[in-house]
C-alpha cells in the first residue's frame, strides 16, 4: 500500500524548484500552512512565556553537546542497562540492516499486522514501503498520520503529518476508503478514526515506535504523545519493537527533566503532552499484561559520518519541529517541496548530509538566511550558519567551470572600487530597455533565473555617493 | 552489526571532539513545583481538560457514585487505593463490573486505577504497571477515574524526576499522564479522546 510512486521521494528525478511550483499551484496551501504555523509558533512563545527562556535553551544546548560528544560512552551504557532488563538492542549501520532485522523478529512471530506510531527514522529507513511488500499490513495509528497514509502521501510536517489537508479533504478520503458518509467536523472524523484503529491496535501481533530520548542510565525509552498511541503500541501488542537515530540519548533522568518540556513547548506549545511513556523492558513475571519483548534498534544510517565535522551540531537536534512553524519558505511551499523524509531548514541541512549532495544538494538554497529558525532552536543549533556552510560545499563540489570562471571574474571586479563603480555605471546605461516603470520584471538569460521569480527594482539614476558628492549631505 | 564495531566508528568521529560538562544546576522550567500542592494540581488539570477533586475519606465512595454515574460497565485495578470504598461507589452508581483484564477494559465505559504519584505543577499522575496494576485499565475505557491519596503529591518535575530511576528499576511501564488523550490532527482544532481515554478525573482523597 506504500508502494505508490506519490508517496516515494522523488528527490533524484525533480528540482526542489519544480517540487516548490507544485507546492505554490495547490490552492489554499500555503494559507492553511500559514494559520497553522502561525498557531504553532504563537503558542510555542505562549509556553515559553514565564520561563527563563534563553537560560532552559543554553542548559538544553549543553546538555545535547555533552552527550553527542560522548556518544559512544551513553551508547554502550544504554545498552548495557537495558539488556540488564530484558530489552534487546541492535545496532544498525545502515537502513537496509535496520529494515532486516525488524522483518526478522516479524518473521519469527509470524505477525501479519503491526500497529505503529509516527517515527522520523522509520520513514528514514524506509519501513513501510519495505514491510508491505513483504506482505505485512502496518497501520500508522497518529491521526495525521493515518490521514498521510490513507492518501498515500509522505507527512508534509516532522509533527503535524497531515497539516496540508484540509477537513473537507479528509471527509472525502475517510468516506472513499472506508465507505462511509461522515460530515466533515474534526470532532467526528477523530471518534471515526478511533474506532477504526482500535481494534487495530487490539489485533496487532506487534507494536513499532519511535523513540524521543533514550535513558542511558536505566536503559529507558522516553515517547511523547498527546493522542496515547504510543501506550497502545507499547503495551497491547505481544512484540514492540522501537526505532531510534543513535543520537537520541540522555545520560540520565535528571536531565530528561528539562530536555522533555524543552521538546513539548517547542513542538506544541505545551509545558507536557498528555502522555510521557517510559519503557523500562518487557513485562515482568508480576505485571497482569504488556509486551512479552522489547527490541531498540539503534540506527546509523549516516550520522556517525557528520559527527565530528564541521555539521556536527545538527545532531543535537530534538526533532521539535519549531524551526520549520517560523521559516518563510517552508510556510509557502510545505513539507513535500523537499522531496526528503525532514522539511523545512533541519531538513535542508540533514537531506544533503543523509540523502548526498546528488540528491539534495539544492535544498541548502531553499532558505532566504533570515535566521528565524535559529531563533526558535530549543538547543541553539547554528541552522543559518550550517545552511551557509554546505551551500559553500555543494558549490565547492558541482559548480560548472563557466560558473566558476564567470563568479572568479565577477570577484575579481568587485573586489575593487574602481571597477565596481564602472560596472554600476554601465549597468544603470544598459538596463533601460528592460525597465518598466522602476523595475525589472522580465530579462534575458542567465537574468532571467533571477526575474522568474522575482522582480529587481532599476537601479537609481545615480549613486548615493554621487548624490551626496553633488548636493554635500543636504539631500536635494 | 556487531555493538563493538558500530561503537567503534562512532568512538574513531568523536576523537578531539571537545565536549562541555553537563549542566550543574538545572534553571527552572514550567514544570518547578510551588504553591499549594492541590490548588495548583487542580488548576493545571483543569487546563488540560481534566478535573481533580479532593475528599476526605469518608466521602469517597459517595463522591465516586456521582461522578461514575451513567457508566453501564467498569474495570478496576485489583491494586487501587481505597478499594473498598471505590467498589461500594461503583456498586452505588449501578456499574456492572467486569474482569480487569484487555477484554473487560476493552468493553468498560469507565476505568479505575491508583498512581504512583501526582505532579501539582503540571496537574498529572503517574501511572505504573505493576502486579494489581494492569495498563489496559487506565488506557482502553473512554473514562480514567484515578484514586490518588494527597499525600503523594509531589511539587514538580525535579522531585518527580528524582524519583524515576527507582520507579523505572520497579516497573517495566511508566506514564505520565496529563490530562484526556487529545489532538489537533485535522485543521489544528482540539478533539478529546483519540485513542486513550477522553475523560480523565482525579479523586484526591485528603490524609
Amino acid at each position: 500500500m506504500t508502494t505508490d510512486p506519490a508517496r516515494s521521494r522523488g528527490h533524484a528525478a525533480t528540482t526542489f524548484e519544480q517540487r516548490a511550483r507544485i507546492g505554490l499551484q495547490t490552492p489554499g496551501l500555503a494559507a492553511a500552512l500559514g494559520r497553522a504555523m502561525d498557531q504553532r509558533a504563537l503558542q510555542r512563545v505562549q509556553a515559553f512565556a514565564e520561563t527563563d527562556e534563553p537560560a532552559m535553551r543554553a542548559a538544553g544546548e549543553a546538555i545535547r553537546a555533552h552527550t553527542v560528544a560522548n556518544l559512544d560512552r551513553y551508547l554502550e551504557r544504554f545498552a548495557e542497562e537495558a539488556a540488564e532488563r530484558g530489552t534487546k538492542v541492535v545496532f544498525a549501520e545502515t537502513a537496509a540492516e535496520a529494515v532486516g532485522y525488524v522483518q526478522q523478529v516479524l518473521r519469527d512471530h509470524g505477525a501479519r499486522l503491526v500497529a505503529k506510531t509516527k517515527s522520523m527514522v522509520s520513514e528514514e529507513i524506509g519501513l513501510n514501503p519495505a514491510l508491505a511488500s513483504a506482505g505485512v499490513e502496518v497501520i500508522e495509528t497518529d491521526l495525521g498520520e493515518y490521514i498521510v497514509q490513507l492518501a498515500h502521501e509522505a507527512p508534509a510536517h516532522i509533527t503535524t503529518p497531515a497539516v496540508h489537508k484540509t477537513r473537507g479533504q479528509i471527509r472525502d478520503l475517510f468516506n472513499r476508503v472506508h465507505g462511509v458518509e461522515l460530515s466533515d467536523d474534526p470532532t467526528e472524523l477523530t471518534r471515526f478514526a478511533r474506532g477504526v484503529l482500535r481494534e487495530k491496535f487490539l489485533a496487532a501481533e506487534v507494536g513499532i515506535t519511535g523513540v524521543n530520548f533514550a535513558v542511558a542510565e536505566s536503559g529507558s525509552l522516553a515517547i511523547v504523545t498527546n493522542e496515547g498511541n504510543a501506550r497502545m503500541c507499547a503495551s497491547l501488542p505481544r512484540v514492540h519493537i522501537a526505532l531510534m537515530g543513535m543520537e537520541r540519548i540522555v545520560p540520565s533522568f535528571r536531565e530528561l527533566s528539562l530536555m522533555l518540556p524543552l521538546l513539548t513547548a517547542s513542538a506544541a506549545g505545551l509545558g507536557v503532552t498528555a502522555y510521557f511513556t517510559f519503557v523500562n523492558g518487557p513485562r515482568r513475571p508480576e505485571e497482569p499484561d504488556g509486551p512479552d519483548e522489547v527490541h531498540v534498534v539503534v540506527i546509523d544510517n549516516g550520522r556517525s559520518a557528520i559527527l565530528g565535522g564541521e555539521f556536527h551540531s545538527i545532531l543535537h537536534c530534538i526533532r521539535c519541529g519549531a524551526c520549520l512553524n517560523v521559516c518563510p519558505v517552508f510556510r509557502q511551499v510545505g513539507g513535500h517541496a523537499y522531496g526528503a523524509v525532514y522539511g523545512g531548514p533541519i531538513g535542508a541541512v540533514l537531506a544533503p548530509l543523509l540523502d548526498g549532495f546528488e540528491a539534495a544538494g539544492d535544498l541548502p538554497h531553499a532558505s532566504s538566511l533570515c535566521i528565524a529558525c535559529t531563533e526558535v532552536c530549543p538547543v541553539n543549533i547554528p541552522l543559518h550558519g550550517h545552511l551557509r556552510g554546505l551551500r559553500r560545499e555543494i558549490t565547492r563540489s558541482r559548480a560548472t567551470r563557466a560558473e566558476r570562471l564567470a563568479f572568479a571574474w565577477w570577484g575579481c571586479l568587485w573586489g575593487g572600487v574602481r571597477a565596481y563603480r564602472w560596472s554600476a555605471r554601465l549597468a544603470r546605461m544598459g538596463q533601460w530597455p528592460l525597465v518598466r516603470r522602476r523595475r525589472i520584471r522580465r530579462a534575458p538569460f542567465p537574468l532571467s533565473r533571477w526575474t522568474s521569480a522575482r522582480d529587481m527594482p532599476a537601479l537609481a539614476r545615480g549613486s548615493f555617493r554621487e548624490r551626496w558628492r553633488r548636493t554635500e549631505g543636504r539631500g536635494k | 552489526m556487531e555493538s563493538s564495531a558500530f561503537l567503534d566508528v562512532v568512538r574513531r568521529r568523536l576523537a578531539g571532539v571537545v565536549a562541555p560538562d553537563l549542566p550543574s544546576d538545572l534553571p527552572p522550567t514550567f514544570a518547578t513545583g510551588g504553591g499549594q500542592l492541590f490548588d495548583r494540581f487542580a488548576a493545571e488539570l483543569d487546563r488540560t481538560g481534566g478535573e481533580a477533586i479532593r475528599v476526605r475519606p469518608d466521602e469517597l465512595s459517595a463522591r465516586l457514585a456521582t461522578v461514575a454515574a451513567g457508566c453501564a460497565t467498569a474495570v478496576v485495578a485489583p491494586a487501587v487505593d481505597h478499594r473498598e470504598a471505590v467498589l461500594e461507589g461503583l456498586a452505588r452508581a449501578g456499574c456492572e463490573l467486569l474482569d480487569p483484564d484487555r477484554d473487560g477494559a476493552a468493553r468498560a465505559a469507565i476505568g479505575v486505577t491508583g498512581v504512583v504519584l501526582g505532579v501539582a505543577a503540571t496537574g498529572s499522575v503517574l501511572l505504573a504497571a505493576a502486579r494489581g496494576a494492569p495498563r489496559a485499565v487506565g488506557l482502553l475505557p473512554p473514562f480514567h477515574l484515578v484514586v490518588l491519596p494527597e499525600d503523594r503529591l509531589v511539587p514538580g518535575f525535579e522531585e518527580l524526576f528524582g524519583r524515576m530511576p527507582a520507579l523505572a528499576a520497579d516497573s517495566s511501564n511508566l506514564v505520565l499522564v496529563t490530562g484526556p488523550s487529545r489532538t489537533a490532527d485535522i485543521e489544528m482544532t482540539l478533539v478529546l479522546g483519540v485513542h486513550g481515554p477522553g475523560r480523565l478525573t482525579v479523586l484526591v482523597v485528603a490524609g
